[in-house]
């Protein structure tokens, strides 16, 4: 049996492997994407909409759930995870900004999140340019900070991060499967 | 049981020669074969998913997963970050892409190259820092463009705010590029910005 398994797995990457005739790269499976604060920035910008200057972005690809229980199975409780897929997820600060009571200087930081079953700990780590959170470092951590989770009604398949605005600024809004957690961004 | 995995492998060697066989008499009637067209990913109240996604490619090339397997220690040199079209069936150079008309080499956000320590181009400086890259394609030669422009969308570059241009020739590509790729390659002294999509490629040499 163990060897039919093989052989169907043998037979699925060739036809899968025949797909990619090159040697650069394929398109990846969870694809990367960028937001901004204020949202949708670029396009505000070319439309002359944009009251102000860009604050803040993030980089990050979008795992999708495909079927699968996400929160306390996949990404397990209590564990740090990269918050997206491939590349560590990365959020640029272009001015500086406070996040809990701490302040935060402008630059690029690693993004990273604890999650439990009702809050998650967000952290800004200081090593960029990295994969995953594979190798992460808690050394180079910036700040460490715990935000609450909301359940919600209506499943997001793909990993969903968008900004929306707060009365003391911006808030940053995680959200897969089913949760989803918002990081408060000070900019008074 | 036995039995049975043999019709499968035998299925499957059928359905192999099939596909080699279709792919190559499709290669000899029409080329563009190997097009699929790809719809809108389902509605996501939060973001929807990119029809070209955005990548990112950093010279040294696999620099994140270099660093997370500690076989890089050193920063690295440069990044570029742009989204994939695909071709869909269509002809991209003098059709979808006028010859002499400004391409964003990419789509959606304007492509955006970072050098994270100075280096040159075709003998020219250019320093440590982030610019938006795009083209203007002709027929045997691309400009290349850096600008200042810096988070904007890529159908909409000031060109006030252009600031040095490259030629480079162009070349037919071995094999067709379905997905616009950007992509460093190592070369003597540096790297080369390697794009390439449908039949053709442009290479931009850096040197570091």
């Amino acid at each position: 049996m163990k060897q039919i398994t093989l052989l169907i797995l043998l037979i699925i990457s060739v036809l899968m492997g025949k797909s990619q005739s090159n040697n650069l790269p394929p398109v990846d499976k969870s694809p990367m994407d960028m937001c901004y604060y204020p949202n949708n920035y670029p396009v505000l910008k070319i439309q002359y909409k944009a009251t102000e200057p860009a604050v803040a972005r993030v980089i990050y690809s979008r795992p999708q759930k495909n079927g699968r229980l996400i929160f306390g199975d996949l990404v397990e409780y209590g564990k740090v995870w990269r918050l997206g897929a491939n590349e560590a997820t990365e959020i640029e600060f272009f001015r500086s900004v406070k996040i809990g009571d701490k302040k935060v200087e402008k630059g690029r930081y690693t993004l990273y999140a604890i999650p439990a079953e009702d809050t998650w700990t967000i952290i800004l780590n200081k090593d960029n340019d990295t994969w995953g959170a594979f190798k992460y470092d808690e050394q180079k951590d910036v700040l460490r900070t715990s935000v609450p989770v909301q359940k919600l009604t209506e499943g997001v398949e793909a990993l969903a991060m968008t900004f929306e605005k707060s009365d003391s600024g911006c808030n940053l809004i995680i959200a897969w499967d089913n949760i989803k957690a918002s990081l408060p961004i000070n900019l008074k | 049981m036995i039995k049975l995995a043999s019709i499968f492998v035998i299925c499957c060697i059928f359905f192999i020669s099939c596909t080699d066989r279709n792919e190559n008499n499709s290669d000899q009637t029409k080329k563009k074969s190997d097009t699929t067209i790809v719809h809108a990913p389902s509605a996501n109240p939060y973001a929807a998913i990119d029809l070209s996604p955005m990548d990112m490619s950093y010279f040294p090339v696999n620099y994140s997963q270099k660093k997370m397997t500690h076989d890089i220690t050193t920063p690295p040199v440069m990044r570029v970050i742009y989204s994939r079209p695909h071709r869909q069936g269509r002809t991209i150079f003098g059709n979808l892409l006028k010859y002499g008309e400004r391409w964003r080499l990419g789509a959606n956000e304007a492509s955006e190259i970072e050098f994270f320590q100075n280096v040159t181009i075709q003998d020219k400086k250019v320093n440590a820092g982030r610019y938006i890259i795009y083209c203007t394609p002709f027929r045997d030669k691309w400009t290349i463009i850096l600008n200042n422009d810096l988070y904007t969308w890529g159908l909409k570059i000031d060109s006030t705010k252009d600031l040095m241009q490259f030629d480079i020739p162009v070349k037919k590509t071995s094999v067709d590029f379905e997905y616009f790729t950007m992509v460093f390659q190592p070369i003597t002294n540096g790297a080369e910005l390697v794009m390439a999509w449908d039949d053709t490629e442009g290479r931009l040499p850096i040197n570091f």
